[in-house]
């Protein structure tokens, strides 16, 4: 795969990237997991699931901190629904144990983890009960008195903005009021942490962006800390303070959206987060001042500069991961000569706000790239069979070595 | 703990009402016949001790099943049981096929209904369903009645009391058990299937061969095996409709048991009967656990 | 699909049902018989109904019928719900192999042998026969039938519903009576209602395992059908059979109303959410 032709992922990791930047501003001091002097509020110690054969979870080490927004990512069997359940306590763990507080949880069940709620895939609404009796369920098991269960439930149905469907059916609720009754049904208990598994999977496109939104106001009003489960890369990058990219019961890499998408630790995680070019290559050289320089293996000789990262040495394969839209695609040759290549254009998508180019390069590498259409045809367009020249800056290369 | 409860219960019970009296089933079946109350010996005497049960275990023998496999009316009547159950299942099948057929294909608002009235008479009494038959096929009866008045022919013919009665009574009895997998498994195709077959070519005939009937097959095996197995072991049936001519197993465990008193030998019959089914009952459950992974 | 062969589809139809329903028509008609006679029809009458009512042993008879299908389908509905949530709900342990054969053997074990295996056991431990002998094997053959309902339901039922009512602090015996009985109701009376009318039916497990005390109406219709066609015993099939009639079509006509009902609110929700 090193050309994905996930077009709308790039376009949108841009967009969620943008969204990021924005609302950074007030939450930019929330960095919990840098203080060491924080306590996490869930710690995973050395966790391994095993089904049989199977091990869907890998001796998984992970610590979330209040408050935090946390997404856990990957494809369907990376084994982060089992974490999850883990978490709720519908599995118990094979190895490992899981703190909460600092209270050893793994052995408790599901009905005695009182501080811990969940959203379900499914919703799991309870179909014989109107929308009030579901929101209440939980508060009733606690044996609250009524007239407080009443206030409770007004309360989480206002702030999933639900009030006048309370004597309803859910099967008389479309998908996204049954997913907001879900919501307010596990919110209703003001848990310490809250699960949502795959929460907005059954929502269409454009119901599911207002609802991550929602989400986050939620998430935000209510000061809880919020573990979710999916599959969606863009929903990750938009709601989230830390994401964990899981594949095969393993972490690839925990960091903020925007560590993830900028600087990846792995090929995995580079390209399942967005569009990525990726070439082969080995260090040439390290001249010290934060860069790297590096050959491709197809071995024509040419040399590419890239920022070097931690516990390089010479002669170590390495793989140069550039993501499309950091190309600069032009087709008169620049000045430069560094990270400079030149090539020839098989196919061009027009999406609108943006245009992306398979380039043929001269060394036989196809190669994407991104250019967003800020102007109305005033240089000519780059076309099919066109000779154009792709540059990257330094700093835009990142150095993967696993 | 409560979860082991809710395993103990009915598995306690099964293991008491099905499997343990089995084992007695077969324990009785090696002993020895007596007039007596009850007509067997040796019971097993707990309270005697272990030296007497051992004893009492050197008694049993094969006899009874020596005795069986002599007695030509006991073998004919297995044979005759399997004959019977695995024709009057064919003919089960025959009419059965255009009967679902016609359902799967009949307007989807009248489905239900007609559904409704394929199980109506499975709810009905059994034994009443039978005894209809008995006014229906009788020398005097109103088949004979009917067929002379129409002078289709001369004489009253001869059903009741033989063995194409017995092969009536089992295809009107078990005809709903056939005709609701081959309804299941044909509703369940793709009318655009069919379309496609056509839209290829395909005349009707050939589009009923080739992609219905194949794709039939799991309601055909389910509802042969529905109708063959309790009909190897029916004793109402041939009780009522086949008279003493009609040779059945089921028929010949109740007389055993109920006219010679004979339990031990009751108990052999049913203890064989089961060795025979076994394999079917074996087949059939396999056949639903594959149908039911492919559903997956 | 119109299908040209829809002439074949209706004639398929009226044979299949002909066969089915004319001898039980003719039963019901003959039922109303002045005649004794099976084949000759003597005028219409009720005699025979009347009579029944006067019949001391066939009422006795339907009542103990009554009672012991009453008692049995109770406790096989209980017992049938609890080995089907085993079969469903409790995953894997040791014995679930021989548990599942012994639930799903009964359904297709000849009844000859079955009867016999519960009486020899009766017999064996001495317990008097009779009554409650016979509600006792009526319970345990039904139960497999009740399992196999409520197990249908219980499989194709989301399990995650289970699991929110637990996460929200439900006990699993509160969870069960608060959230999966009420969803699988429906099936659990339905399993009920078959190991009622399987209970009502049954002649030949009733017979090996009764004692001098308790003769059911099967048997009872059992031992006169032996002694040939009456139109006494027409008489209390027909009124079987109307009771059961009733009974699946009004319970076929309640779910057909709730269908209904419940599509009709999803469309109107579907037009209010678009």
């Amino acid at each position: 795969m090193t050309i994905s032709p996930a077009i709308n992922g790039t376009a949108s990791g841009t967009a969620s990237q943008d969204r990021r930047l924005r609302t950074a501003a007030p939450q930019s001091g929330f960095a919990p997991w840098k203080d060491p002097a924080k306590k996490p509020i869930i710690r995973f110690e050395g966790v391994t699931k095993r089904f049989g054969d199977f091990v869907a979870v890998n001796n998984i080490t992970l610590d979330i901190y209040e408050r935090e927004f946390f997404a856990l990512l990957g494809p369907s069997g990376c084994g982060k629904t089992t974490l999850l359940r883990m978490l709720a306590g519908f599995e118990r763990p094979s190895e490992g144990r899981i703190l909460v507080e600092g209270k050893d949880i793994t052995d408790l069940a599901p009905y005695e983890r009182s501080n811990i709620n969940m959203m379900f895939q499914s919703y799991a609404l309870f179909p014989h009960m109107t929308v009030e009796r579901n929101v209440g369920f939980g508060l009733r098991q606690e044996g609250m008195p009524n007239d407080q269960i009443k206030l409770r439930v007004d309360e989480a149905m206002a702030l999933v903005e639900l009030g006048k469907f309370s004597h309803r059916k859910p099967h008389q609720l479309s998908g996204g009021q049954q997913q907001r009754v879900a919501l307010a049904r596990a919110i209703a208990k003001k848990p310490r942490l809250m699960l949502l598994d795959e929460p907005l999977g059954a929502l269409d496109k454009k119901l599911r962006n207002q609802a991550q939104f929602e989400l986050m106001r939620i998430q935000e009003q209510t000061g809880t800390t919020f573990v979710i489960v999916t599959h969606d890369q863009e929903e990750a990058m938009t709601v989230a303070s830390r994401i964990a990219v899981m594949n095969q019961g393993t972490l690839e890499q925990v960091s903020t959206p925007g560590e993830i998408y900028e600087t990846p630790q792995t090929r995995y995680v580079a390209q399942f987060i967005g569009d990525v070019n990726i070439m082969e290559g080995k260090v040439v050289s390290l001249p010290g001042d934060g860069t790297v320089d590096i050959t491709p293996a197809s071995g024509d000789g040419r040399i590419f500069k890239a920022g070097a990262c931690q516990g390089l040495v010479v002669g170590q394969q390495v793989w140069l991961s550039v993501r499309p839209e950091k190309f600069r695609i032009s087709l008169e040759q620049p000045q430069s000569t560094i990270n400079v290549v030149k090539g020839r254009v098989d196919d061009v998508g027009y999406l609108g706000s943006i245009s992306h180019y398979h380039v043929h390069t001269e060394a036989g590498n196809r190669v994407t790239a991104l250019r967003a259409n800020s102007s109305q045809s005033v240089e000519r367009s780059i076309s099919w069979d066109d000779t154009v020249w792709l540059e990257w800056p330094a700093d835009a290369g990142v150095v993967l070595t696993a | 703990m409560r979860k082991w409860m809710v395993i103990a219960v009915p598995y306690v019970w099964m293991l008491l009402f099905f499997l343990i009296p089995f084992l007695i089933v077969f324990k009785i079946s090696l002993s020895e016949s007596e007039i007596s109350i009850p007509p067997y010996t040796p019971v097993f005497d707990l309270t005697a001790g272990w030296e007497t049960i051992k004893t009492q275990l050197g008694q049993l023998d094969f006899e009874k099943y020596h005795f069986i496999f002599s007695d030509e009316l006991y073998t004919a009547a297995y044979w005759s049981s399997i004959k019977i159950a695995a024709v009057s299942t064919f003919i089960t099948l025959l009419i059965a096929y255009p009967l679902a057929y016609g359902m799967a294909r009949a307007p989807k608002e009248w489905q239900p209904t007609l559904m409704m009235f394929v199980i109506l008479p499975f709810w009905t009494s059994f034994l009443i369903r039978v005894y209809a038959w008995i006014g229906i096929l009788k020398n005097e009866g109103l088949l004979n009645a009917l067929l002379l008045n129409l002078g289709v022919i001369s004489e009253p013919l001869t059903i009741m009391n033989t063995t194409t009665a017995v092969y009536i009574g089992i295809v009107y009895s078990y005809l709903p058990f056939m005709v609701l997998p081959l309804y299941a498994s044909l509703e369940k195709i793709d009318g655009r299937l069919l379309e496609a077959a056509e839209d290829l070519g395909s005349p009707p005939w050939k589009t009923f061969w080739q992609v219905t009937f194949p794709l039939s097959i799991p309601g055909i095996v389910a509802g042969c095996f529905l109708v063959f197995i309790p009909a190897v072991g029916e004793f109402v049936i041939p009780d009522i409709l086949g008279g003493s001519e009609t040779l059945m197993i089921g028929k010949t465990l109740w007389s055993e048991f109920f006219n010679n008193r004979d339990w031990p030998v009751a108990s052999a019959v049913a203890v064989l009967l089961l060795l025979i089914l076994i394999v079917p009952i074996v087949a059939f459950q396999w056949a639903q656990q594959r149908s039911r992974e492919a559903g997956r | 699909m119109k299908s040209r062969f829809s002439w074949f589809n209706v004639t398929a139809i009226v044979f299949g049902f002909a066969f089915l329903y004319i001898p039980i028509l003719i039963l019901v008609i003959y039922s109303f018989n002045e005649s004794k006679l099976v084949t000759v029809w003597g005028g219409f009458s009720t005699k025979w109904y009347a009579g029944l009512l006067q019949n001391e042993q066939l009422m006795d008879a339907a009542w103990t019928t009554l009672r012991v299908a009453f008692i049995s389908a109770s406790m096989a509905t209980v017992l049938g719900t609890m080995a089907a949530l085993v079969l469903v709900r409790m995953g894997r342990f040791r014995g679930r192999t021989l548990f599942s054969g012994m639930i799903f053997a009964p359904l297709v074990m000849p009844e000859v042998i079955t009867g016999l295996s519960l009486l020899l056991l009766f017999v064996a431990i001495n317990f008097d026969r009779g009554f409650w002998t016979i509600v006792l094997a009526h319970a345990t053959f039904t139960m497999c039938f009740a399992a196999v309902v409520v197990q249908a339901r219980l499989t194709d039922f989301d399990q995650s519903v289970e699991e929110a009512a637990m996460d929200l602090g439900a006990s699993p015996v509160a969870t069960f009576f608060q959230v999966t009985l009420p969803i699988i109701a429906p099936s659990v009376v339905s399993a009920w209602l078959l190991a009622f009318t399987l209970s009502l039916d049954d002649l030949v497990i009733a017979s090996f395992t009764t004692g001098p005390s308790a003769t059911t109406l099967p048997m009872k219709i059992y031992s006169q059908v032996r002694l040939g066609v009456t139109p006494e015993i027409n008489a209390i099939s027909t009124i079987m059979i109307a009771f059961v009639t009733v009974g699946v079509l009004i319970a076929s006509y309640m779910t057909r109303m709730q269908s209904t009902r419940a599509e009709k609110e999803r469309r109107a929700v579907d037009a209010g959410a678009k």
